[in-house]
């Protein structure tokens, strides 16, 4: 692998290759940080693209939009209070409220320094531990991941802001719209009521974007209306200190090691990797108590995880040939068209244009913060215009993004729906992110406890003779008590 | 408002009655009966169960707290853009994107205060115009398109 | 419904009886990937969309509508006026197995099949380090333990999950094995080079995805890469189980005017011949398989037919 790297080095500094990244990060930092728009449809943008272009600039095309994209969402979580994908939910939970204090700059500041960390600590992971990473995801079948995704649902706790019992009922609201449309396991359909629009579900994102920005357009409409942005003061990236990192190094690297873990397990997702990593700053972080408002260390626990998901999903995919997510899997496909087989052979018979590709996504990382720097300078005057323009924006970018995700025009009546519920639940004080988790969850949790039970002959006592599943299962046990115990103990000497 | 009959407890109920009426279809429904993990209503229904559970403690603990929401400013502009919004997204495949959008943005300029006609009308054509204008014809990426014409 | 119906054909007898058709195509073609953007039928498609734009002569653009295993995508074209400017790729499964499993709107009649453009056996294979070196050492284990083996596939009613119904039934032994459903062939792939599978069946594309070994191929004769693997025939299942092709094709909705079909179906020919597609399927793994208008159609219904054995042999 690495002796491959010169000659990999003379495939990425060519003029095709620099112009490849740079234009390719560019835009996926533009597509991401647009409300709507996410990684999917982004990539969709550019696929066309790569089908002319020779094997290594047509995945690198791929990867950089896609790292920037995922990077991109947070900026317009932060700035709007709108992820522009599921995987920077939580970044909105303390990226808004300091932009709502007039750190918008800062708190991009933050973002940024915690992606780009967290991507160049998975690309070197992907460079030296591919193989032994992707030993480790088989060893996650049905019933591992069951236990993971049950741990990842008690989230669910942590980013309930307010009432709990309210954040529960959210995420369980969240779970049963994922479950609408076809059965996993036998393919009849539930909740479909004979509507084929039906057939396909609800789509994850077009109720995202209908709970967040949509429903965040008619709060806006619902108060006083005011003809200045509150992102008045706003005029780029603002870096914290060195020094201010101090105290939040170890939650920085806790984040990044779980996004790491979790990108390499195939088919559970950054969304995933980024609420679990922010209900792990929760409870361990020495800034806990300022969670959900407005603390850089909860927009570092979900940032640095979500990005780190990007070099932790390459690995499946490149070692094993198996996809990681819906967007790797859209690499694997662009490789066979080159006349490349994805396969557990991949990175022996192809140790150049692997090289290539791990080490132009390490740039690509680089790349994050001078694009991100110059960007959000450019932007800023066109964020700072008034309410009323950036609202309609909003919606018609809404609009347009859900109609490419899957072409589907039932998913914008979805979006408009999901807006008009997000806005009703959100006025009596339900919390938004547990909906989505639920969403996101939902669908995996189900599937791979009917898997278990089928494996198991319907023994779900015969999960815990995994020993993963079962430190997990304690794991989340824990996670769910805990704040519990601590709070009883609290009231003890009072 | 009093404290039984307000928005919180309207809201609640509602979730709970939602909630409820899916239960029973589970049992109204027909589906292959193929034993518990295999049953397609297996898992919805455990979901159903505790999202039922969940809105009677909440329903319980807003009788008991009360707490009031934040009122809402201007119900007149707030309930026009949500119509105008849900009209949008049901319509927006069948005339098109851009004259849907064109629509969509006027009315809600309105309502986010814009008065000026010549603004309203330059932003609600060139906005949807220059989408359309790249998507549909640079990067042959359609959005849907009117029944007049295939341009837009 | 039938008013609606009635009066979509009195628009198109107005449209049709002009000679305006004769000028077809004025306007831009679309076609339909009813799979995500990236996949494999949106990327075969892509390859296709430029030789056939050549062909015909005007603009080509494929669109991306998804869901449901495809239905959503075919539900909503076959709602469409048949006027030949939009066109669906559909395969095996969109068009013969979901509309026989599911309450969609449309069935065998809703269509005008235009050309077929490729078609690859299917086969059922292993892991690489598995005991079984044929289907008779499967046989045999399967019936000493029933109930230990597991087959996936990539979901219900997948192509995956009607090969390995096709092979274990064919040989009698489907309910003595558990079906493990997955989302997608990723995830069964990975879990069967993880072990908790067993086996898998899909294309030869597919199955070199990793280090898996051929049992049998769903073909009329052996493949060229793989002679020493025998046939399902050989194996001892009989018709209609022992052929399946993972195939795919344009069709627009029914009704669509013959001269238009003919125009279609003859920029379809000289696309999926083309230079320019031959080189792409071979660097794809793509199996082109071309049959016209007529011959597609009788295929299509022959298939439709065929595939019931398959859909009650699965359950589903």
């Amino acid at each position: 692998m690495l002796s491959s790297l010169p000659d990999a080095f003379a495939i990425l500094f060519t003029v095709e290759g620099i112009a490849t990244l740079i234009l390719g990060t560019t835009l996926g930092i533009v597509l991401g940080a647009m409300p709507g728009i996410g990684s999917t449809v982004a990539v969709a943008i550019v696929l066309p693209f790569t089908l002319s272009m020779s094997q290594a600039p047509a995945i690198l095309l791929l990867l950089a939009v896609y790292a920037g994209s995922v990077y991109g969402g947070s900026i317009s979580a932060i700035l709007i209070n709108t992820p522009g994908t599921p995987q920077s939910a939580a970044t909105c939970l303390d990226g808004y409220p300091m932009a709502q204090r007039g750190e918008a700059g800062l708190a991009l500041g933050w973002a940024t320094q915690a992606s780009i960390v967290g991507g160049l600590v998975s690309a070197v992971v992907l460079i030296i531990a591919a193989p032994q990473l992707a030993a480790f995801a088989l060893q996650f079948g049905p019933i591992e991941t069951f236990a993971l995704i049950l741990l990842g649902m008690t989230c669910i706790v942590s980013v309930s802001t307010g009432s709990v019992v309210k954040g529960l009922l959210s995420g369980m609201i969240g779970i049963f719209l994922s479950l609408v449309g076809g059965d996993p396991i036998i393919g009849e359909f539930r909740f479909t009521f004979d509507n084929w629009q039906l057939y396909s579900g609800f789509n994850l994102l077009a109720v995202v974007i209908g709970v967040f920005a949509l429903s965040e357009v008619f709060m806006r409409a619902s108060a006083k209306i005011t003809s200045v942005s509150e992102l008045v003061s706003f005029r780029g990236i603002v870096f914290p200190k060195l020094a201010e990192w101090r105290g939040r190094r170890r939650n920085l690297a806790k984040s990044v090691l779980i996004g790491n873990v979790i990108g390499v397990l195939p088919g559970t997702g950054a969304a995933t990797a980024a609420f679990i990593s922010y209900a792990e700053g929760r409870r361990s972080s020495p800034h806990r108590e300022d969670y959900g408002k407005g603390e850089p260390d909860g927009i570092v626990s979900s940032e640095a995880a979500n990005n780190a998901v990007t070099g932790g999903a390459l690995v499946p995919t490149m070692a094993l040939g198996i996809p990681g997510d819906a967007i790797t899997a859209v690499m694997l496909a662009t490789l066979t068209l080159h006349g490349i087989t994805p396969g557990p052979k991949l990175v022996e018979d192809n140790p150049v244009l692997i090289g290539a590709i791990f080490a132009g996504f390490f740039i690509i990382n680089l790349l994050l913060l001078p694009l991100g720097t110059l960007l959000s300078r450019v932007a800023a005057p066109l964020l700072r215009v008034r309410e009323a323009y950036m609202m309609t924006a909003i919606v018609l970018l809404c609009a347009l993004g859900i109609y490419f995700v899957r072409g589907n025009p039932f998913d914008l009546l979805v979006m408009g729906l999901a807006g008009v519920g997000g806005f009703i639940l959100r006025r009596q004080g339900f919390p938004m992110a547990p909906l989505v988790i639920g969403m996101v969850l939902g669908p995996t949790l189900e599937l791979t406890l009917r898997q278990g039970l089928i494996l198991t002959d319907g023994n779900f006592f015969a999960f815990f003779e995994s020993p993963i599943a079962l430190v997990l299962t304690i794991v989340a046990i824990a996670a769910l008590s805990l704040p519990l115990v601590r709070a009883a103990l609290r009231r003890k000497p009072a | 408002m009093s404290r039984f009959v307000n928005e919180r407890v309207f809201v609640l109920l509602i979730l709970l009655l939602v909630a409820a009426a899916l239960y029973a279809s589970t049992f109204t429904q027909s589906f292959s009966d193929v034993g518990n993990a295999h049953s397609p209503v297996f898992f919805p229904r455990i979901i159903l169960v505790l999202w039922i559970g969940l809105s009677l403690i909440a329903l319980i603990q807003t009788l008991i707290s009360a707490p009031a929401n934040t009122p809402i400013v201007g119900l007149l502009r707030l309930a026009i853009l949500i119509a105008a919004a849900v009209a949008y997204t049901m319509f927006l495949n069948q005339y098109g994107f851009f004259l849907t959008s064109a629509a969509f943005a006027v009315v809600c300029l309105v309502v986010f205060g814009v008065r000026n006609p010549i603004i309203i009308v330059v932003y609600a054509v060139v906005v949807p115009g220059a989408l359309v204008a790249l998507f549909n014809h640079i990067l042959k990426m359609p959005l849907p398109t009117s029944p007049f014409t295939f341009y837009f | 419904m039938t008013i609606r119906t009635s009066a979509a054909a009195l628009a198109l007898a107005v449209c049709f009886a002009a000679p305006a058709a004769a000028e077809f195509p004025e306007r831009p073609i679309n076609l339909i990937a009813p799979f995500n953007a990236g996949g494999g039928t949106d990327l075969l498609l892509r390859g296709f969309a430029p030789h056939f734009e050549e062909a015909i002569g005007s603009p080509v653009f494929v669109s991306n509508m998804s869901g449901g295993s495809g239905t959503v995508a075919a539900s909503a074209l076959s709602g469409q006026r048949p006027t030949g400017y939009q066109m669906a790729y559909m395969s095996i499964t969109v068009s013969t197995i979901q509309p026989q499993i599911k309450n969609v709107p449309y069935d065998v009649d809703s269509w005008t099949p235009i050309c077929s453009v490729a078609a690859s056996p299917t086969l059922l294979f292993v892991n690489n380090d598995s005991p079984f070196q044929s289907m008779d050492d499967v046989v045999a284990a399967v019936e000493a333990e029933p109930g230990k083996y597991v087959f996936g596939s990539s979901g219900p009613g997948a192509m995956t999950h009607l090969t390995t119904v096709a092979a274990f039934s064919g040989l009698g032994i489907l309910d003595k094995l558990k079906h493990l459903p997955f989302r997608g062939s990723g995830p069964a792939i990975k879990e069967l080079t993880a072990g908790n599978i067993q086996f898998f069946g899909d294309t030869e594309v597919l199955m070199q995805r990793g280090d898996f070994r051929p049992l049998m191929v769903f073909n009329d004769e052996r493949l060229e890469n793989y002679p020493d693997v025998p046939t399902a025939a050989e194996v001892g299942i009989e018709a209609p189980l022992n052929e399946l092709y993972l195939w795919g094709g344009l069709f627009a909705p029914a009704g669509v005017p013959e001269d238009v079909v003919a125009k279609l179906a003859e920029a379809c020919e000289t696309a999926v011949n083309s230079e320019g597609f031959q080189e792409f399927a071979t660097s794809s793994g793509t199996v082109i398989n071309h049959r016209g208008p007529e011959d597609f159609e009788a295929f299509f219904r022959s298939q439709y037919e065929d595939n019931r054995a398959l859909i009650e042999a699965a359950g589903l």
